[in-house]
Formats: structure tokens, sequence, C-alpha cells
């Protein structure tokens, strides 16, 4: 569904990423890791047409650059890290805010029973049916988190990108929203893309592994293939393998 | 909610009317609906009102009032606009260099004798008007230049800065034309005094479409808090929101100042009050800052025009005097509450 082409992108006219080409199909996700600061953020900013591009990308057989923002919006979701909170609306208000492009129309922008029982189903999917009227400043990092991953999930797109999404998680938490990604991206024939540091984590979201270094990819393939390879130490420049063997000896004992 | 609403919009229009009723010469509110019913639906007038009457309800007080009240309205609403817009709780069509720009409109009218050909008359506002927008326009265009983003605080300097430069060039002028100072002393304090009903006639519309205008984007103005990157994410196309509320808000202060002048605090407090009310959902914020703003501009030209009679105040005097402390308590009694409103 996502072709991406030579693409470079950045900030001010300078590229943070230089080159990159993937491929994501539906019901395949991606998971791309790398070191601090290699422009992983960057290249999910791209793919959302956040920030302009060099090269190609390509949804649905469509080039990014000719689909309106609206158009973008309805096929991609975003989870970033970034968010700033000026006012403080309640979970529900701010779940509902997902809705914008299905509700938002010429005449009326009232939700709809159908809009409330997509808010509700996201809201479940997260755990936060209880927490539907607190106050989203009230919340503890992690709600947080649940709360713009049940907005992202409330757009109804099908392709989901996400940017460090489990940093406040608790394990418990991190692997119930993996598995439920994974079941999202299949049952609806979607995909997700997924930024995570946890190694760990993103061979359990996907198949496929994206590695980056300095702006650029350094290995893209099946995750056993790269595993083996010890790309990873490379690009981590510390023996990764016998970091996570040593901890695992620490288990099994 | 619903009720809150009602509450506020019931006590607008009581003051409302009894602005109307009262002030150098008291007319009973019953006299104010004989002669707004005979005015308006043709009805009988009762044999105790008198031709003056009828002129001070209708041709001198009634156009006052609503004037203030449209001014208030949509001072406040643009006030809530730019507030949210920009992230910042000082910020106004004023920070952006609106008022600014408009007095040197207003300076060129009535120092150098511009006059436009055909709408003499009003030279005054439409100069005042174009002069307002032209400079925000100006300091959004810079602001773009220096930061493609658009990043508030590029916009909240670009426009500070502007409006001083521009208030320097008015100021060169006064000192050059001393002798002609009074008239711009008295446009630059703002007043409602001897305006009839053709101002309200041209303000109407302008006001009440602008408020229309700017309220379809309540939601918008909700999605936006969250930052611009988000929002985008979301399907907003943020910077044409951005500039589509920041032009629109300054074309609505733009406007109401070219009629009558420079009055401040408004929409600088009333927002305030707003969020503080209703809380800060946009839905409610944008009417209700209409309807609280138009209330209290009427109260405050009510004390102006009263308060020390026959003689009277710059409306612009008593909105600063009543909102700077308003301000300073309302801003400063909530501090440590994290809605940074």
């Amino acid at each position: 569904m996502l072709t991406l082409e030579h693409v470079s992108a950045g900030y001010g006219g300078a590229d943070v990423i230089r080159n990159i080409s993937l491929q994501v199909k539906r019901n395949e996700n991606l998971s791309i890791v790398g070191p601090n600061g290699c422009g992983k953020t960057t290249l999910l900013k791209a793919i959302a047409h956040l920030i302009p591009y060099k090269g190609t990308v390509t949804l649905d057989e469509v080039e990014l650059r000719h689909m309106s923002r609206r158009e973008v919006s309805l096929k991609i979701g975003m989870l970033s890290q970034q968010f700033g909170m000026y006012f403080t609306y309640s979970v529900f208000e701010t779940v509902m805010m997902g809705r914008y492009l299905h509700i938002k129309n010429r005449f009326s922008n009232r939700p709809t029973d159908a809009d409330r029982a997509v808010v509700m189903r996201a809201l479940e999917a997260v755990h936060l049916v209880a927490e539907q009227d607190k106050e989203v400043t009230k919340l503890s990092g992690g709600q947080l988190q649940r709360v713009f991953l049940a907005r992202t999930l409330a757009q109804e797109p099908e392709l989901i990108l996400l940017d460090e999404p489990t940093n406040h998680l608790d394990i418990k938490c991190q692997m119930e929203l993996i598995a439920y990604l994974k079941d999202w991206a299949k049952e609806g024939s979607r995909a997700v893309i997924g930024v995570l540091h946890d190694i760990n984590l993103a061979i359990q979201l996907s198949e496929n592994l994206l590695v980056m270094k300095d702006g650029e990819m350094r290995a893209s393939g099946r995750v056993d293939e790269i595993l083996a390879d010890g790309l990873l130490n490379e690009t981590y420049e510390m023996d990764v393998t016998r970091y996570m063997q040593s901890a695992l000896q620490r288990w099994v004992r | 909610m619903r009720i809150k609403v009602a509450l506020f919009v019931v006590i607008g229009l009581v003051m409302v009317l009894l602005s109307i009723s009262l002030g150098s010469a008291h007319v009973p509110l019953a006299d104010v609906f004989h002669v707004i019913g005979h005015a308006v639906f043709g009805l009988d007038l009762p044999e105790h009102i008198t031709a003056a009457t009828v002129s001070i309800v209708w041709s001198l007080r009634l156009p006052r009032v609503l004037l203030a009240f449209l001014a208030g309205s949509a001072l406040s609403v643009s006030g809530a606009v730019m507030q949210s817009v920009l992230q910042n709780p000082l910020a106004s069509s004023y920070t952006l260099g609106v008022s600014s720009g408009a007095s040197l409109g207003a300076s060129l009218v009535l120092f150098l004798g511009v006059s436009l050909p055909f709408l003499a008359m009003l030279t005054l506002p439409i100069l005042g008007f174009v002069f307002g927008l032209a400079t925000i326009l100006l300091a959004m265009a810079i602001a773009k230049r220096i930061d493609g983003s658009m990043g508030n605080q590029t916009i909240i300097l670009t426009g500070i800065v502007f409006s001083l430069f521009v208030n320097a060039i008015t100021t060169l002028l006064f000192s050059l034309f001393l002798n002609d100072s009074n008239r711009m002393i008295a446009w630059q304090m703002g007043s409602f005094a001897m305006r009839d009903w053709h101002t309200v006639w041209i303000l109407a519309p302008i006001a009440v479409a602008g408020i229309f205008f700017i309220t379809r984007f309540h939601w918008e103005l909700d999605i936006l808090s969250f930052g611009e990157e988000q929002a985008e994410a979301i399907g907003v196309n943020s910077r044409h929101t951005k500039t589509t509320l920041l032009v629109s808000s300054a074309a609505l202060t733009g406007s109401t100042i070219a009629f009558i002048g420079v009055i401040g605090f408004v929409d600088l407090v009333v927002p305030h009050i707003v969020r503080r009310l209703f809380g800060p959902a946009h839905r409610y914020v944008i009417p209700m800052s209409a309807v609280i703003g138009g209330a209290l501009m009427v109260l405050c030209d009510l004390i102006a025009r009263t308060v020390l009679a026959p003689r009277e105040l710059p409306v612009g005097v008593v909105t600063a005097m009543i909102g700077a402390p308003f301000f300073a308590y309302i801003y400063f009694s909530k501090r440590g509450v994290s809605n940074g409103a």
C-alpha cells in the first residue's frame, strides 16, 4: 500500500534523512529501529506528509504530493511524541477529535451515534472507558499516550504510524498494545509502521525491520535475517546480541 | 450548560434594554418598548410619549447601544481567536498591529486631509480598516519569511515590532501636526457618542457575518490547541486555518475600531471570563464571547455617559479602568491551574 523511493527530507532545507526506499504491503507491519537522532521520526513525518520531501512516496499508487491534507489523513494516522496542551478537554472530547474528517462538512459538525460508537470502541481498545470524562491534563503519561492512540484509532485510517508508542507504558500495556495493533492491521487488511526503541517489541510487532543510522538506511528485510547478520551490533556500536542473550540467561536460570 | 447560556443571553438583553432606558434623561422601560414597537411594527404610541422621547430612544440611544454591543462582540470574538490560535493569553489584534495600522490610517485622514472620492464621509473608517488589515498582513508575511512554519512566537514578535514601527510613524505625524491633534486624540480614545443608524447598518452585517464565519471554525480551534502538527495529522489544514482565522479576526477588529476608535481591554478580558464560565470548548467560547463582550461594552458605555453626566468619558477609559484590574484578578487568581488560559 505504501512505497517510498529515494526519499530525502528534513527541516529548513537541510536533509535529515537521505535516500530512503521501502515498501509496506497491507497485512504487513514494519518496525523502524536505529540509534537516537538517526531520523526515524523525520521519516514518519515525511510519510504522513507533515513535512515536504524529495523523491516519491505513493499510497495505493497515488503520489502523496498530489493528495490533499484531507485525503492523506483519511488514510494515514500518526501518533507522534510531540504535542502541546494549551487548553484542557475531556478524554472523550479529545478522542472525538479523531473523527474530525468524518464529521466535518460544510453544514454540520455534530457527531452521530456511529461516531460515538467508534470513539467508545477506541476507548475500549486502550482501556480508558472509565476515564472518558476525566480532563486530559489530569492523566498520567501512559494514560495520555493511550488517549492519543485512541484518537488515532478513531480516525479510522488504513495505515498507522507510531512514534515511540510505548514510551510511558508498563510491560503489560506494551504487550497489549502491540497485540491489539497486530490484530487491528490483520482484521482490516491495514498496516502499522512503528518506530520502537525496544528491539524486542519491534520484533513482536512486525516480521520486517528497517534499520537506520545517521539519516540513512542500513538494512531492511526479515527480522531473522537482520538479527542473524549481527547488523544491529554495528548500527548501535555495541554487542546487542550478547546484551540480549545475557539478559535472557538470567531469566531461564 | 444550556441554562447557563440562556442566563447570559438574558443578562445581555437586560443590559441592552436598561442601557436604552437609563441616561441623562430617564425613559421608563415600558416607554422604550412602546417606541420600539412603534418604529418597528408601526404600533400606536400612547399619548404621554413625546416626540423628544421617541427621538432619544430611537435616534440616539438605540443605535448607540446596538453599536456598543456589536463592537464589544466583535472585539471579544477577535480576542478569543487570537489568544487561542497564537496560544498566548495576552495576544490580541492590537498586539499584532491592527490598532497601530488603523491609527496610522486615521492620522493620514485627520492630519493630511486625505479624502476618498465618492466616499468622503467614510474615508476615516475605510482607511482605518485598510491600514489595520494591511499592517497585520505585512507582519504575517514578514513572519513567514523569517520562519516558514509560521511559529506563534515569530508571529507575535513580528507583530509587536511592526506595530511599534508603525506607531513611530503616527507619532511623527503627531509631532508635525501638533495643532490638529485634538481630533486624533479623541479618535484614539474611542467613543460611541454621535453615532447614528448609518454606522450600525454598516458594522452590523460585517460583525455578524464575521462572528458566524469564525464560529464555524470552533472545532479546529479546539484541535489546534494540541499543536499544529497533531492537528495536521488529524486532517486539519493547520497553516491555512490559522491564517484564515488570524486575518478574519483582524478584519473584525479593524472594521470595529475604524468606526469607533481604539477601545482596549475588552478583547483581552472577555475571553478569559468566558473560558472561566463555560470551559475551553470553542463552540461555547466564541458565541459567548460575543454575548458577554457585547453586554460588557454596553455597560461600559453606560458608565461612560452617566458617571460624570452631563460630561461624557471616553469609553476606552472605562474599559481600561475596569478591565485592567479585572484581568489581573482573573489571570492571577487561577495560576497553578495548568490550562494556560
